[in-house]
C-alpha cells in the first residue's frame, strides 16, 4: 500500500461518507483502525497473524489453568 | 488451532478442489477476527472426494465435539454418505462443507471466489461478495455480528481503489490488489 493510499484509507474511515457501509460499521462500533494495518500485509501475513493470535490464546488459556492450580 | 500452511499445502498437493470460506477467507480478505479452524467448501465429485479422503488420512481425522468411543473413519465413502463435517485433525480443526447455506456447493462457491496467493498457493478463496451473501443467509447472530466489517471492507475497496487495482480476480487480494507473495522461480 502506498503512504497515499494509506492516508486516504485513514482520511476514509476517519470520516466515512454519511450513510455508508464504513459509517454504519464505525456506528455498530467496529474498530475500523484495524482494517487499516491488516490491509497492509498480504493475505499470508495476514493468516500468519491469524495464527500468531490462535498461539497467543493457546498459550493464555494454558497459563490460567496453571495459575487456577496454583 | 489450526495450521493453515501445512493445511492448505497438503489440500493443494493432492490437487484437491475446494474454496477456502468462513472465518479463514474473511481473515486473507483483511478481517480482523480470530477463528480456530479452516473451513472448505468441497467439490462432491467423486474424484475429488477420494482425493480429500487420502489427503487428510494421514492426519487422523476424526469427528468435532464427540466422545471418542464413537467409532468414525473419514474415508470417501463417509464422505460421500454424509455432506458436511466438523473435523479436528492432527493440523488442527477442518470443516468440510458440501453445501454452503446461501451459496450451494462447490461450484456455486468456486464462481463467488477470487484467486489468492496463500503460503504461495494459489487458492481459490471466498470473496467478500460471497462471504456477505453467506452470512446473511445463515442469519446466525454470530455471523451478523461480522457483516457490518465485511460491508465496510469491500465499500474501502470501491471507494479507496487501493493500487488502482481492485476488481481484478486474479491472483490478487479483492481489496488492495496486492499479490499473496512472489510467483516462486522454477
Amino acid at each position: 500500500m502506498t503512504k497515499e493510499d494509506r492516508d486516504k484509507l485513514i482520511r476514509l474511515i476517519s470520516s466515512p461518507p454519511a450513510g455508508s457501509k464504513i459509517a454504519a460499521a464505525k456506528e455498530f462500533g467496529a474498530d475500523l483502525t484495524l482494517l487499516v494495518s491488516a490491509l497492509e500485509l498480504t493475505p499470508t501475513e495476514r493468516l500468519e497473524r491469524l495464527a500468531d493470535a490462535q498461539e497467543f490464546v493457546r498459550d493464555w488459556q494454558a497459563a490460567m489453568k496453571t495459575s487456577a492450580h496454583d | 488451532m489450526i495450521n493453515f500452511q501445512v493445511s492448505l499445502k497438503v489440500l493443494s498437493n493432492t490437487q484437491v478442489r475446494f474454496v477456502v470460506i468462513g472465518g479463514a477467507a474473511a481473515s486473507a480478505h483483511g478481517l480482523p477476527h480470530l477463528t480456530y479452524d479452516l473451513d472448505i467448501c468441497y467439490d462432491r465429485s467423486r474424484d475429488n472426494i477420494n482425493r480429500l479422503a487420502s489427503a487428510l488420512e494421514p492426519f487422523h481425522p476424526r469427528l468435532r465435539g464427540v466422545v471418542n468411543h464413537l467409532p468414525f473413519f473419514l474415508d470417501a465413502a463417509t464422505i460421500a454418505n454424509g455432506m458436511n463435517f466438523t473435523l479436528t485433525t492432527d493440523l488442527g480443526d477442518i470443516d468440510l462443507l458440501g453445501e454452503v447455506t446461501g451459496i450451494g456447493g462447490y461450484e456455486e462457491a468456486k464462481k463467488l471466489s477470487v484467486n489468492l496467493v496463500l503460503f504461495g498457493l494459489e487458492c481459490a478463496v471466498l470473496s467478500l461478495d460471497g462471504l456477505i451473501q453467506s452470512k446473511r443467509a445463515t442469519g446466525r447472530p454470530k455471523d451478523l455480528l461480522t457483516l457490518p466489517e465485511i460491508e465496510a471492507l469491500r465499500e474501502i475497496g470501491a471507494r479507496v481503489k487501493l493500487e488502482s487495482r481492485l476488481g481484478e480476480t486474479q491472483n490478487h487480494d479483492s481489496v488492495t490488489g496486492k499479490r499473496g507473495e512472489p510467483e516462486p522461480s522454477d
